[in-house]
């Protein structure tokens, strides 16, 4: 299958530090292009390890996505958000899949997020949100807004890159406007459809 | 699940087929004895000589290791006193269920004041933090006698003195249980059982109940007559044999132990 | 910058301010709360509401003790310390080998209360003191800095006047202070919301140097769970509602998100 990554995030991501954190913005149509093209060269190029959340989508079908691409992501931890709200859903067989039962318990993300942290063994890595949108499904905008405060700011002093995942014209105003203010850098590819 | 037990003839005439009380005069009231198989309780009052009777009728031991004396109340040398003064058989088995409980209770009393008093040592708090659970202090001496008894080979004899402890710790029906189970026993291998119980305190129904199971009821009684005391025991129950209910007035003498004076027919 | 002029200033804050010494209890986030640990010789009351976390919180104190090479005792009266040791071998931070050099100390209050003759269903004055002594005796024979009672509720349903209680806690704790033992009482209570107790009886948080509670909130129909630091004496402390999760690494703590740190029946309701 071909499948076309934008370089031009792996270039703007080249110029950020370990302490930034980066709105990513997608549209509905590109959200696993930009994801990939964002989390490859993290993984490829700069060697990165790092735990990417799934608001989204259950991780298996995140793992099988990229799978589907020639890319290994077992050296990815990740955290699933959706999976225990479906019964059946957590019997699965990626032992990197660690499941929080509902995408409200946004402290427990941030906690077993920082406990995969603890236990890694790589220098340099990342939190990868996917997605602020999914969150404010289930998350009044305050909530939301004031967590995202919170896990920028958790990780920038750890050192640890976070990237956030976010569809902008579907995001509670409150919400992406603090996450304007917050996030240090920024990838737009919310408006542009690449062929 | 009944266990069938072959008598041999030889062993049938050498025991026959009454045993005696340990008191001739009672035997000839008796008519020769009790019948083997049966299982007799007797309902005391303190200072009727029921005690000194439980001892006797223990003395004729034909197999001293096939005799058993169970006494809850007391130490093995007041045992061996009595049974020296009347020159009875000294090589019967004997447990003193008290002794041993004094024992046990005694020793962990004596253990927690010295640990409350002089508090722990370091060898006692590494074996307390070793120790993960409370040792099994409740001895179920219920089950124990139970077992002992029922290990006693065919025409033994055994007397409990007396079932007053049991009655205290246990749950009076699981005691009662273990009274009919013996009494099958005793019936099964011709044996000879003489259990005491004190009526001060006795709930009717338990009364009632040891005397439906026993095959043999007496009553040991004691009353004042001016400055005297008159001591008695009464048969109230004799299985198939109601001739022998009776009222035996008795003594005591240095010579013969239990000794009836003056007998009345009571049926 | 000019660090002559900020080491003046350190030093000019160290000769005014007196801060007590620190038992560092070693707990991921907790001595962040207390500004450095719990001041030595305290007496904190662990309460919270059943699966909160309690006894995990206790454990792993004795464990970073331990860790740090100090002497620990855990008198547990609420399950069997077999059963304790078993529950905590899951956790990564604990090493069976604590227990057999003798740095954690694991008493059965069931054993304690048989080898004291405690075998009755209520204590008086007599047993008190006897099972204070024993405490203190075990504290002091083996130089127990930190010591966990899991539970003082099991333990006070025994004694059945408030006097006595309050008796009972406040000479243990004075004994265990003087001997520089920090100690956690943990205490059962059946609501963490802001008008419960803190205590089962009311008197121990009276007595105890430091409170802290632990519970659920419930957002949208899931529970997680806080840990509130409510009073600690001799230390400046936050306040907040804590998140935890109960991790193989031992306890971890965040703070709470302010827009969700109270039960949404709590806040439907108005309690």
């Amino acid at each position: 299958m071909m499948f076309e990554l934008d370089q031009r995030i792996a270039e703007q991501l080249s110029t950020i530090s370990l302490n930034s954190s980066v709105q990513v913005r997608c549209g509905n149509s590109n959200a696993f292009m930009v994801t990939a093209s964002t989390m490859l060269p993290l993984m490829q190029m700069f060697e990165m390890g790092g735990v990417y959340i799934s608001a989204s989508r259950g991780a298996v079908e995140i793992i099988q996505a990229f799978e589907s691409i020639g890319v290994d992501v077992s050296n990815i931890q990740f955290i699933d958000l959706v999976s225990s709200g479906i019964l059946g859903g957590t019997d699965v067989n990626y032992p990197n899949i660690h499941f929080v039962d509902s995408p409200i318990m946004l402290e427990s993300v941030l906690l077993r997020t920082l406990y995969i942290l603890r236990t890694t063994n790589t220098q340099r890595n990342f939190v990868f949100l996917d997605s602020v949108n999914a969150l404010a499904i289930y998350n009044e905008d305050r909530m939301l807004a004031e967590y995202l405060h919170t896990f920028i700011n958790t990780f920038r002093q750890r050192e640890v890159l976070s990237v956030i995942l976010n569809v902008p014209d579907q995001t509670p105003p409150l919400v992406l406007s603090n996450l304007d203010l917050y996030c240090t850098d920024l990838v737009d590819r919310g408006q542009v459809v690449i062929h | 699940m009944r266990k069938n037990i072959t008598f041999d003839q030889e062993d049938e005439d050498f025991f026959g087929q009454v045993g005696s009380f340990g008191v001739p005069k009672f035997d000839n009231e008796m008519h020769g004895g009790v019948p083997r198989g049966f299982t007799m309780v007797a309902f005391t009052e303190t200072g009727s000589g029921a005690e000194l009777f439980a001892k006797q009728f223990i003395s004729p031991a034909e197999e001293s290791e096939n005799t058993l004396y169970i006494s809850t109340n007391e130490a093995q040398p007041e045992i061996v006193r009595v049974f020296n003064k009347y020159g009875w058989p000294l090589d019967v088995n004997v447990r003193t269920i008290g002794e041993e409980y004094n024992a046990n209770v005694l020793e962990k009393e004596l253990l927690a004041s010295r640990y409350r008093l002089e508090g722990f040592r370091l060898e006692d708090i590494q074996r307390l933090a070793q120790t993960r659970f409370v040792e099994d202090s409740t001895q179920d001496y219920l089950t124990e006698v139970t077992n002992e008894i029922m290990a006693l080979g065919p025409y033994f004899r055994a007397g409990i003195d007396s079932l007053d402890f049991f009655l205290q710790r246990d749950d009076p029906g699981r005691v009662v249980a273990m009274i009919r189970m013996l009494q099958a026993h005793t019936q099964m291998y011709r044996g000879l059982l003489l259990i005491m119980v004190s009526v001060n305190g006795l709930p009717a129904s338990v009364r009632q109940e040891l005397s439906s199971i026993a095959d043999m009821v007496l009553t040991f009684g004691v009353r004042t007559i001016g400055s005297d005391f008159e001591t008695s025991m009464i048969v109230s129950k004799f299985r198939n044999a109601p001739e022998n209910l009776k009222m035996l007035v008795f003594r005591v003498t240095p010579e013969e132990g239990i000794t009836p004076e003056t007998v009345e027919r009571i049926a | 910058m000019n660090s002559g002029g900020l080491g003046e200033l350190i030093a000019v804050q160290a000769a005014s301010t007196y801060s007590r010494d620190r038992c560092v209890t070693g707990i991921h986030g907790l001595d962040e709360i207390l500004r450095g640990g719990i001041p030595y010789g305290s007496t904190v009351l662990a309460s919270g509401t059943c699966g909160s976390g309690k006894t995990t919180l206790g454990m792993e104190f004795l464990v970073r003790g331990a860790l740090a090479g100090e002497a620990c005792a855990h008198f547990t009266a609420t399950e069997p310390s077999v059963k304790l040791l078993e529950n905590i071998r899951q956790y990564a931070f604990f090493d069976m080998n604590m227990v057999d050099t003798g740095l954690i100390n694991v008493f059965d209050m069931d054993v304690l209360y048989s080898w004291l003759g405690l075998d009755k269903s209520t204590f008086d004055l007599d047993d008190v003191h006897a099972l204070i002594k024993s405490i203190t005796d075990i504290v002091n024979t083996i130089g127990v800095t930190r010591l966990v009672i899991d539970s003082v509720t099991t333990l006070c349903y025994k004694i059945k006047s408030e006097q006595l209680i309050r008796d009972f806690l406040f000479t243990l704790g004075k004994k265990l202070a003087t001997l520089g033992c920090t100690t956690i009482l943990i205490s059962e209570i059946t609501s963490a919301t802001e008008n419960a107790h803190w205590s089962s009886f009311g008197v121990e948080e009276a007595i105890a140097d430091g409170i802290v509670v632990m519970g659920d909130v419930e957002r949208m129909g899931h529970l997680l769970r806080f840990l509130q630091v409510v009073k600690m004496r001799g230390t400046a402390h936050s306040r907040a509602k804590h998140a935890i999760e109960l991790t193989p690494l031992g306890v971890m703590l965040t703070p709470m998100l302010k827009w969700g740190a109270q039960s949404d029946k709590a806040s439907r309701w108005g309690a």
